[in-house]
């Protein structure tokens, strides 16, 4: 089929609106799976929330009573909000900054970075629970290698997992391992600064630093900017790191409900005491700090991203 | 040219469509071929039944399969198929199932949730089935008063554990205890547990018993102490700072201050399983846990001398109080064939299945005369996790305060971790809990 490459004046109108309509029935699968997979259950949960729903045996309209408890009732609403920010405060600046540095590190033309950028890269490829149970016996106190290695610089590492103070810095710890992929992502937008901005730096005397802080940072700019959305709404959706982490099995979240993070909350009232109503009110909530802090994000953005070709996006 | 692609779009789509229609009619489900000889034909129709479990296990899944054989062999009408999904999905893919109104026909289900998945209409009551075949007198009473909600059965027990003391009978006479006699109180294990404790300068070889090890924590110790009352009274009040509770807390933190946090974890930090199991590598004297520990001590201990005795009792005559747990079968809510799921199930409570399950899994079976069947009580251990189930108690989830464990958990670890003090900790949880129940009674 040369179709495409008809150079026939087509009258457009008509044309326009037959294309539009062949597009619209390419599209209509993903748009009928999107309402009936997506939207339907959205607007479904928004309903529910609203609900004393238990999935099984009741949906009675109860008013904003599910929000009244989250706020006014739950201990543990609070406690695994301060969690969840908690870890997203430290995680995302941190993972971001180590992503770029080791992205830098990664871009010297030596010889051999192939090798060093697949080792580095590994690490984000597994994930899951068999990392957080490698991770709980690296981070074990006495005979763990993360306080043994400490020991040898003299630093006596504290009991991590069991000390309800260290247990969020330990899982901050563990997510940079898998600083690889934002290294990837930025490694790639590296490549793409021209030499030539370098060169031209260089002959009117800029630095390493300056080279870096002037002309590598703005030109990924929008890389950093995507990378720090997604990993934002991405932190406030951590869950099973808590769930098998804790120490205590028979008490996700543990010790001390340090571990209780939103998402781990909110899934065991909906599925260990079925307060499913509860549940959905608890996750719009998180949807409105996320899209709020989104939307900061995106409004901030206009002034330190720099996208190539000006800034009429 | 305008009429090419129009064809070519039209073919495009007819193909996309036609492969997606393919897909989805691929597997058109062809009846089940009727293994009846030549053909005879049978004049009742044949019903499938579809039962969920989590015994996907190489030892546990030829034995429940050979049972469920068992069972279609033993009539001509009702077939039932086995699917086995893993321990973490297993509940939450039949939540789902019973929701879409297309639940399985029998499930094994969490003894302690009973209750609660009955108050909230997951599953079937079982009353006009009870009424026909009266089978309740099979199961130990403390497990069918588990499976009650408003004085109604719900589900049926199938098996269930309880936890007794496994100790090492060598490391007993080496330190000069009589190997044939347990300590009985509290108090006395703790002075056992000092004997067998060996040290070399600060570091432990060995601890004698650790309250902070295996699987019997504080929460069943507190129990044990207040005779067999864990968290809530017969009222349903909540008496979680009652002096006993209080008592039991200090019981072990007298451990956590004597051998000090800092070893208890480093010494944590190497147990492991099978032969690395720290009672089985002789690191940990007396070990509390559920009475299918034995086959681990039988297939990895390489005959070790041990023991196995009653929970201490907090002194002479409060009782040898220990806790157990244990899985149902039950009939999910809108399941198909409810009559026929009934079978089933009266014949996996019934002797041969029970006693088959019990000699093959060593574990303790609901099913009462079977527990006691001469062949299985020659195996001492055995019978003596049987007698053990006089005093053994089974905690339903209280329906008023479903998630209390959540409370109760931190105070707990605080209590524990020296950052408050018990007492205070543990009116922390009680006030906690008084409020949790009151939310949830408005």
């Amino acid at each position: 089929m040369s179709s495409l490459a008809a150079a026939t004046k087509p009258r457009r109108g008509s044309l326009e609106r037959r294309e539009a309509r062949q597009g619209f029935m390419f599209v209509s699968p993903w748009i009928i799976g999107f309402l009936v997979f997506t939207a339907g259950p959205l607007l479904f949960s928004l309903y529910a929330s609203f609900t004393n729903y238990d999935i099984t045996s009741q949906m009675d309209w109860i008013g904003t009573r599910n929000y009244r408890n989250m706020f006014y009732h739950d201990p543990l609403f609070w406690k695994s909000l301060k969690n969840t920010l908690f870890y997203v405060a430290f995680s995302v600046p941190l993972t971001t900054i180590g992503s770029l540095l080791l992205a830098v590190a990664l871009n010297q033309k030596i010889p051999g970075m192939r090798y060093f950028r697949t080792v580095f890269y590994l690490p984000a490829v597994l994930s899951g629970v068999a990392v957080y149970i490698l991770w709980s016996m690296l981070l074990t106190p006495g005979t763990g290698l993360v306080n043994v290695a400490l020991s040898w610089v003299g630093i006596e590492g504290p009991a991590w997992l069991q000390d309800p103070n260290w247990t969020k810095p330990a899982i901050v710890l563990m997510k940079l391992w898998g600083v690889g992929g934002g290294m990837l992502l930025y490694l790639a937008s590296l490549q793409g600064v021209p030499e030539q901005l370098y060169e031209a730096a260089e002959l009117d005397g800029a630095g390493t630093f300056r080279r870096f802080w002037h002309i590598t940072v703005p030109m990924i700019t929008p890389v950093l900017f995507f990378e720090l959305v997604t990993h934002i709404i991405g932190g406030f959706q951590i869950f099973q790191e808590g769930y098998v982490m804790s120490p205590d099995m028979n008490s996700p979240g543990s010790p001390m409900n340090s571990l209780l993070f939103f998402n781990l909350h909110m899934y065991l009232k909906a599925f260990k005491t079925f307060d499913m109503g509860y549940a959905m009110a608890m996750a719009w909530f998180l949807f409105f700090i996320v899209i709020i802090l989104t939307i900061i994000n995106m409004v901030l953005s206009k002034f330190w991203v720099h996208y190539e070709g000006g800034d009429n996006r | 040219m305008k009429k090419v692609k129009k064809t070519g779009l039209l073919l495009m789509s007819v193909a996309l469509g036609a492969t997606t229609l393919l897909s989805a009619c691929g597997k058109s489900d062809t009846a089940a071929p009727s293994n009846s000889p030549e053909g005879s034909v049978k004049p009742k129709e044949k019903v499938e039944l579809d039962f969920w479990t989590f015994w996907g296990s190489e030892t546990r899944r030829p034995i429940i399969e050979k049972i469920i054989d068992d069972f279609n062999k033993s009539q001509d009408r009702i077939v039932v198929k086995h699917t086995y999904y893993p321990f973490g999905d297993i509940w939450t893919k039949e939540l789902a199932a019973v929701a879409a109104g297309n639940p399985p026909d029998v499930i094994v289900n969490d003894i302690n949730a009973t209750p609660q998945r009955a108050s909230k209409n997951q599953n079937t009551n079982l009353s006009k089935y009870l009424a026909k075949d009266n089978i309740k007198d099979r199961f130990f009473p403390e497990l069918w008063s588990t499976v009650l909600y408003k004085n109604e059965a719900y589900a049926l027990p199938f098996n269930t554990d309880t936890r007794v003391m496994f100790y090492n009978k060598k490391q007993f006479k080496e330190v000069g205890l009589d190997p044939e006699k347990f300590p009985n109180t509290w108090a006395e294990l703790e002075e056992a547990a000092k004997k067998l404790d060996k040290k070399n300068g600060d570091k432990y070889e060995r601890i004698g018993y650790a309250p902070q090890y295996a699987g019997f924590d504080w929460g069943s110790i507190a129990m044990n102490f207040d005779k067999g009352i864990n968290w809530f009274d017969k009222d349903g009040k909540p008496v979680i700072n009652d002096q006993a509770h209080l008592d039991a807390m200090n019981y072990v933190l007298s451990f956590t201050n004597r051998i000090g946090q800092k070893n208890l974890d480093a010494f944590k930090a190497d147990f492991g399983s099978k032969q690395a199991n720290p009672f089985i590598a002789g690191k940990v004297s007396i070990w509390p846990d559920v009475g299918t520990f034995y086959t681990q001590i039988r297939d990895y201990g390489q005959g070790m001398e041990f023991g196995v005795a009653p929970i201490p009792e907090k002194e002479q005559g409060s009782g040898h109080w220990s806790v157990g747990g244990g899985f149902v079968l039950e009939i999910p809510k809108g399941a198909k064939h409810p009559d026929e799921s009934w079978e089933f199930m009266k014949y996996m409570t019934d002797k041969s299945a029970q006693l088959y399950w019990a000699q093959k899994n060593f574990d303790n079976v609901a099913n009462k005369d079977v527990s006691n069947d001469p062949e299985l009580s020659k195996d001492p251990v055995y019978k003596m996790l049987v007698d053990n189930m006089k005093v053994t108690k089974v905690f339903p989830v209280p329906l008023n305060a479903p998630d209390f464990q959540k409370l109760v958990d931190p105070q707990r670890d605080a209590a524990m971790l020296g950052k408050t003090p018990p007492k205070e900790a543990l009116d922390k949880a009680q006030k906690d809990v008084e409020n949790l129940i009151q939310q949830n009674t408005k």
